[in-house]
């Protein structure tokens, strides 16, 4: 039973890009995934869509990157009014704690991780978007 | 007039009855003398008169030894011929001062009023001496002369400066040590004691005086700076207070100070110090984030693709799993290159400084590049003097021409023909040297504060690494100078570099 039909990773490494892609894959709870190399990317696909079903269910938002960072992303996103609501997972290789302690004064941003990203990650992102009921 | 009804009657009162003068002598006077001028040795002395020093009249055996130890002899004869004087002169009053030891042996200060009385044929021959005790207003008046002495030294010999002013601010009086350490003499006495303090801390020391008038009789607190007599500036701490006249108004400002010049200065010190190292404690805190960021943004790759490829059945994908790690090895590699050229630019901060002709060095970093330059056809004009030189150090130079003119290279315009504008002028006690293009520019209102932070890239230029500005800016501030940048999206940017030719 999947908990993210839809997956969005935003990140600028192409590497790491496709090996978040592969680990989300190997995980039952997660759906499709789509990769945006910046926040801009992201952000235009998100404005482009007609259908609430095109909607992700899950954002993994990388913070350092070109054109439009992750902060940049996530205040264009907060005035977005989408048609369900979307979870934004911060996924870093920040352990600053201004940055964690930025994440947390927005309300879309509902937890930060930090990479390698791996399957026991994953778990947690879905016991914290389920409550612990999946 | 419709009262000398009352002085006759007290008059004929004490005629009549000796009550009266009994009363006066007991309670208004010290004591009463009355002798006989022909033989002074036979006297009246009134009781009073003992008990003012210190006796029992009633239990007198001997008066006559009591008389010699009591009253001052040189006194008695100066009363003596003070009266003879008097009658010399035929006047009838004279005074003089009486010392009396009293019984407990300090000195009773009686003043005498005496007055000559006539026998019928008009000659003196008897004496009334009538005395007053003034001792406590003596010792009173005694006392304060010695306060002021002993103030007046203490004043004089302390190692703090007093000084006081009136309320124009003028110097009333300025003890020894102010004059010593100062180098003044008593003409400052009726000028001004602002002129005497650093310019600067003029307002400082107006404000104290308008609380002292605010609020009188109470401490106020200042720092203020004045030249010593060396040349010197020092820094003295001084209690100002308000002194209030008899009108209650503040007539006066009693200035008490001392040096704390050395004080001051640890301080200044230990603030500076403490500014620098927080200062440095915030660069590299952030520094080992950053570095901690770096290396486990690969790291975390590395530690992915292994696992990756440990599950990996298939030997088309396992192949491209490999590649994935080489290039982040490569990565991996760069970075630690790149962090190592950063360390550098930030450990040799104390390198030291040669003085370089400024347009030399931009022909030949201009040289340098001159087939980049070229291939993308830039029209490159320098308006900078043969003349002008630049304190630095020669290695920052090189790399700062370097990175900021192949910026201005790679983000160049791609609509209009690009160029590139290089001059320099003077600002203050910086050289400035502009470098302007027509390039891509950049959105300082999203980007001007990561501008020239580490690994902020605003382009997708494959081959941005995110450094360059970092460590140009670490350069130019190693060497005390500073970068700025003026920019537009679209427009293109010009970005300054300040050296500093202070120090």
């Amino acid at each position: 039973m999947k908990v993210f039909d839809l997956v969005y990773v935003i990140e600028d490494d192409p590497i790491t890009s496709i090996i978040t892609e592969l680990v989300v894959k190997q995980n039952a709870a997660f759906g499709e995934v789509q990769k945006y190399m910046n926040g801009q990317e992201a952000y235009d696909a998100l404005v482009a869509l007609q259908w609430a079903e095109e909607v992700p269910d899950l954002i993994l938002l990388d913070l350092n990157m070109p054109v439009m960072d992750g902060w940049e992303f996530l205040d264009a996103f907060s005035a977005l009014q989408l048609p369900k609501q979307v979870c934004v997972y911060v996924l870093t290789s920040s352990i600053h704690p201004e940055d964690m302690e930025k994440s947390r004064m927005y309300k879309e941003v509902k937890g930060y991780f930090t990479k390698p990203l791996d399957g026991d990650v994953l778990n947690q992102m879905v016991q914290l978007a389920t409550g612990g009921r999946a | 007039m419709d009262m000398n009804y009352l002085y006759e009657e007290l008059d004929q009162l004490q005629k009549n009855q000796s009550v009266i003068f009994d009363f006066i002598q007991d309670t208004a006077l010290g004591g009463l003398w009355y002798w006989d001028l022909h033989n002074p040795e036979n006297r009246w002395v009134s009781p009073s008169f003992w008990r003012t020093i210190g006796y029992d009249p009633n239990a007198l055996l001997n008066e006559a030894e009591h008389w010699q130890s009591a009253v001052n002899g040189e006194d008695l004869a100066a009363l003596n011929a003070q009266v003879r004087g008097c009658v010399a002169s035929q006047t009838r009053r004279c005074e003089q001062i009486v010392r009396c030891t009293h019984q407990r042996g300090t000195t009773v200060w009686l003043l005498c009023h005496s007055l000559l009385m006539q026998d019928d044929a008009g000659q003196p021959y008897r004496v009334l001496g009538v005395f007053t005790d003034f001792t406590r207003q003596r010792n009173e008046e005694v006392y304060a002369q010695e306060l002021a002495s002993h103030y007046g030294s203490i004043l004089s010999n302390q190692s703090v400066y007093i000084i006081k002013t009136d309320a124009q601010g003028n110097y009333t009086y300025v003890n020894d040590f102010f004059y010593e350490r100062f180098g003044y003499d008593s003409k400052i006495i009726g000028t001004s004691s602002l002129q005497s303090i650093v310019q600067e801390d003029w307002p400082k020391c107006l404000g104290v005086v308008g609380r002292c008038f605010a609020e009188p009789e109470v401490p106020h607190q200042v720092i203020l700076r004045k030249p010593y007599r060396d040349g010197t500036v020092k820094s003295n701490h001084w209690e100002f207070k308000g002194l209030l006249n008899g009108e209650g108004q503040v007539g006066e400002i009693l200035c008490v100070g001392y040096d704390v010049t050395l004080l001051v200065e640890n301080l200044e010190n230990s603030q500076k110090l403490l500014a620098l190292t927080k200062q440095q404690n915030h660069r590299l805190q952030n520094f080992a984030y950053i570095i901690s960021h770096n290396i486990r943004s690969h790291s975390a790759n590395l530690t992915s693709l292994v696992k990756l490829m440990q599950l990996s059945t298939n030997q088309e994908q396992s192949a491209m799993f490999l590649q994935m790690l080489k290039t982040s090895t490569d990565k991996l590699a760069e970075t630690i290159v790149n962090l190592n050229e950063i360390v550098t630019a930030n450990s040799n901060a104390n390198q030291p400084k040669e003085s370089r002709k400024l347009r030399q060095e931009v022909d030949k970093t201009l040289e340098a590049l001159n087939v980049l330059i070229h291939e993308s056809s830039i029209a490159v004009t320098i308006d900078i003097p043969a003349e002008v030189t630049v304190n630095v150090v020669p290695a920052y130079l090189d790399s700062i021409l370097l990175n900021l003119i192949s910026n201005a290279i790679k983000y160049r315009s791609t609509s209009a023909h690009p160029t590139i504008a290089l001059s320099c002028y003077q600002e203050a006690e910086f050289i400035v040297l502009a470098i302007k293009d027509n390039g891509l520019g950049i959105d300082l209102n999203r980007h001007r504060t990561k501008l020239f932070g580490m690994y902020k890239t605003f382009h997708s230029n494959e081959d941005a690494r995110g450094v360059g500005l970092f460590i140009t800016k670490n350069q130019v501030e190693a060497m005390n100078g500073k970068i700025d940048v003026e920019s537009e999206l679209g427009t293109g940017s010009t970005f300054k570099v300040y050296f500093n030719e202070s120090v």
